[in-house]
């Protein structure tokens, strides 16, 4: 085992890394729970605001716009999915609507690598200017871009639980969540809900892209599948606790950035929120038999 | 006539025996004299993700389990085929029996505890479990003539490879050799169809509380798809071994059985031939693509794609829908042909009947 001091900057950068799943966690709980869906297109939509505002850099677009971009890119396209194909799918099976998004997940990979493509061997970056500031407690070195990735989410998590509970928008999504049915009935404007809640997830969605092409890598393939790492989190809470989603986020990204000085143990790091799923998912569901409907579950 | 005309496309979609026998005769006899060594290694792949996409379809279309994660088990059975092959000298059809074996005693050891999760839950946990898999192989690597129980020397310079049957050392040979493999994973799958796990797995696939009540035991049945499904995954990656003579940990990853998922809903995850449609989309496109010089990744646009419209439009996939819409457009052609004969329906034939023509697949 190495000394504590091995370790130290590793707690950072976990926990930076634990903030971003948190925001897509969080992302992705609320709308599934507005609409059923869970979103598996969201690493791949913040992949593509991501190699957006990277092309719009080499073009020498100022930074904000850049950020702007991605965000923008990321909110459109899956506002323009949940208005074309939400409304199509409503009644199906959770399942089925998640499936669906594996059909968008395609098509926005297949687009990614046929548009940037890596086959040249190029690597791109995406860098912050916060890379380059920051402070040092004791020897560590932390950048402004990991307090930013934690305090993103830790206050985006407050801000949308905050949202749900005391505004009229995020009742109405919360009153979707219980029964569709019943609250289109109550005179709640449905599609008009749901399409906020899909341009919520969206500019989460462009927030943890950005983010993450700077934290891990700005890669395609590596961002649209780094969404699984978020599911882990969503699934220990169930696809239903806001709060539970931000703890276990945070728990996923120090626990697999905490192992990298581990030797014996480094090369299967990137099992951890695979195995901290599959743990979470069995152990919940231990004494009862796990249904699919939101309802129940 | 008209209504003969249009029933004769059904055959397109569930075959007579006589014409199934015909097609595999020119497959196994045929075909390799056809076709380059390319094409001839494609279609071996075929057969190969055929079998993958059988298995996926067993759990997808018969029991209604969602796997995310059937590429990875196909990765497990290669790897045993692999290490057995390198470490005996047991006679390939034997190993590739094992390699079954063992990988529906893993598959099922995964299924036990997935059993009590449903739908997405289920489907999700196999996509973490997957991604599990994946990042243990991509640690212990595929055995490559190395010793020890993993196989793998990552010092060796001249790297066996992967061992064929003595009968099937050929390029050509080992593609029979794999079709008929394919064959008899398929009379498996048919026999338990028609038979009494069949109608329990449709009727868990229907509802499983009403399947519970009619004295359906779901916990065996649904356990009993997952063993059958990776008992045909590792048959059909200790296939895989042999075909491709060496293999990689980065040629199964996990995003392939999100893939394979999506191509398996597009050919048809309810009929036998939509494994034969997903197992062509899934290899001889992506070929034939290449030797066009076209880039995969518009493979990849038009797979998702498929998956939404399949979904939204047309659930039973291609093997259903393109002989339905064969007889549609051909019922439309008929009618263009008699409208272009003579404007008025002439004596002795009967008007078109709207309610006939919308019954008849």
């Amino acid at each position: 085992m190495p000394p504590w001091s091995n370790f130290e900057p590793f707690v950072v950068s976990g926990l930076a890394l634990g903030g971003v799943y948190a925001l897509s966690g969080v992302g992705l709980v609320v709308l599934y729970r507005a609409t059923g869906v869970l979103y598996l297109a969201f690493g791949a939509v913040g992949a593509l605001g991501a190699l957006t505002a990277w092309s719009l850099a080499q073009a020498g677009a100022p930074g904000w716009l850049t950020w702007l971009a991605c965000v923008a890119v990321a909110a459109a396209v899956t506002l323009g999915y949940g208005t074309l194909f939400g409304p199509a799918l409503a009644k199906r099976d959770p399942l089925v609507k998640a499936v669906a998004t594996i059909g968008l997940t395609l098509v926005l990979y297949g687009l990614m690598d046929l548009l940037w493509t890596t086959s040249g061997g190029q690597a791109r970056s995406l860098t912050l200017p916060t890379d380059n500031s920051g402070f040092t407690i004791g020897q560590i070195t932390v950048t402004d871009t990991q307090v930013i990735a934690l305090a993103a989410g830790v206050v985006l998590t407050a801000a949308t639980a905050t949202f749900l509970r005391f505004t009229k928008l995020g009742t109405a999504m919360r009153a979707m969540a219980n029964d569709r049915e019943i609250t289109a009935t109550l005179g709640v404007p449905v599609r008009r809900v749901e399409a906020a809640a899909w341009l919520g997830c969206g500019i989460l969605a462009g927030i943890a892209g950005l983010l993450l092409a700077d934290l891990v890598a700005l890669d395609a393939t590596t961002l649209t599948f780094l969404v699984i790492s978020s599911l882990a989190a969503v699934l220990i809470a169930r696809l239903r606790s806001i709060a539970l989603t931000f703890a276990a986020a945070l728990v996923v990204g120090l626990l697999h950035d905490l192992l990298t000085p581990v030797v014996s143990l480094s090369n299967y790091r990137d099992m951890t929120p695979f195995v901290i799923a599959a743990i979470g998912l069995l152990v919940l569901s231990r004494h009862r038999v796990m249904v699919q409907s939101r309802e129940g579950a | 006539m008209r209504r003969l005309k249009s029933l004769q496309f059904k055959h397109l979609a569930r075959p007579k025996p006589a014409i199934t026998a015909v097609l595999l005769l020119f497959v196994l006899l045929a075909l390799p004299q056809l076709m380059s060594l390319y094409y001839v290694d494609t279609m071996t792949q075929v057969a190969v993700y055929s079998m993958v996409a059988l298995a996926l379809g067993v759990l997808v279309g018969r029991v209604g389990l969602v796997s995310l994660g059937q590429v990875a088990v196909l990765a497990v059975g290669a790897w045993v085929a692999a290490r057995l092959l390198f470490a005996t000298g047991q006679p390939y059809l034997l190993i590739v029996l094992e390699a079954g074996l063992v990988t529906m005693i893993a598959g099922t050891a995964i299924g036990l505890p997935a059993l009590r999760l449903r739908g997405l839950y289920l489907a999700l946990i196999t996509l973490m479990l997957a991604g599990g898999i994946t990042v243990v192989l991509a640690t212990v690597n595929f055995p490559n003539g190395g010793h020890g129980f993993l196989g793998y020397n990552g010092s060796l310079v001249h790297i066996p490879p992967i061992r064929r049957p003595s009968f099937a050392a050929s390029d050509p040979a080992y593609f029979r050799f794999a079709v008929i493999i394919a064959i008899a994973m398929f009379a498996l799958v048919l026999a338990h169809v028609k038979t009494r796990p069949g109608r329990a797995w449709a009727a868990i696939r229907q509802s499983e509380p009403a399947a519970l009540a009619a004295g359906i035991n779901t916990t065996l049945y649904k356990l009993w798809a997952f063993a059958l499904a990776s008992f045909i995954t590792g048959v059909a990656g200790g296939v895989l071994a042999g075909a491709i003579h060496y293999l990689y940990s980065i040629g199964f990853p996990t995003q392939d059985s999100i893939t394979l998922l999506a191509v398996v809903l597009m050919g048809g995850a309810y009929s036998l031939w939509g494994a034969v449609v997903a197992g062509l989309l899934y290899q001889f496109l992506p070929s034939l693509l290449n030797n066009w010089g076209v880039s995969a990744d518009w493979l990849t646009i038009l797979f998702g794609i498929g998956v939404l419209q399949v979904l939204t439009t047309a659930p039973a996939g291609l093997a259903d829908q393109v002989p339905r819409d064969l007889a549609r457009l051909y019922r439309l052609l008929y009618r263009l042909l008699g409208r272009l004969r003579g404007s008025r329906p002439r004596e002795g034939e009967p008007a078109p009947d709207p309610e006939t023509a919308e019954r008849v697949p």
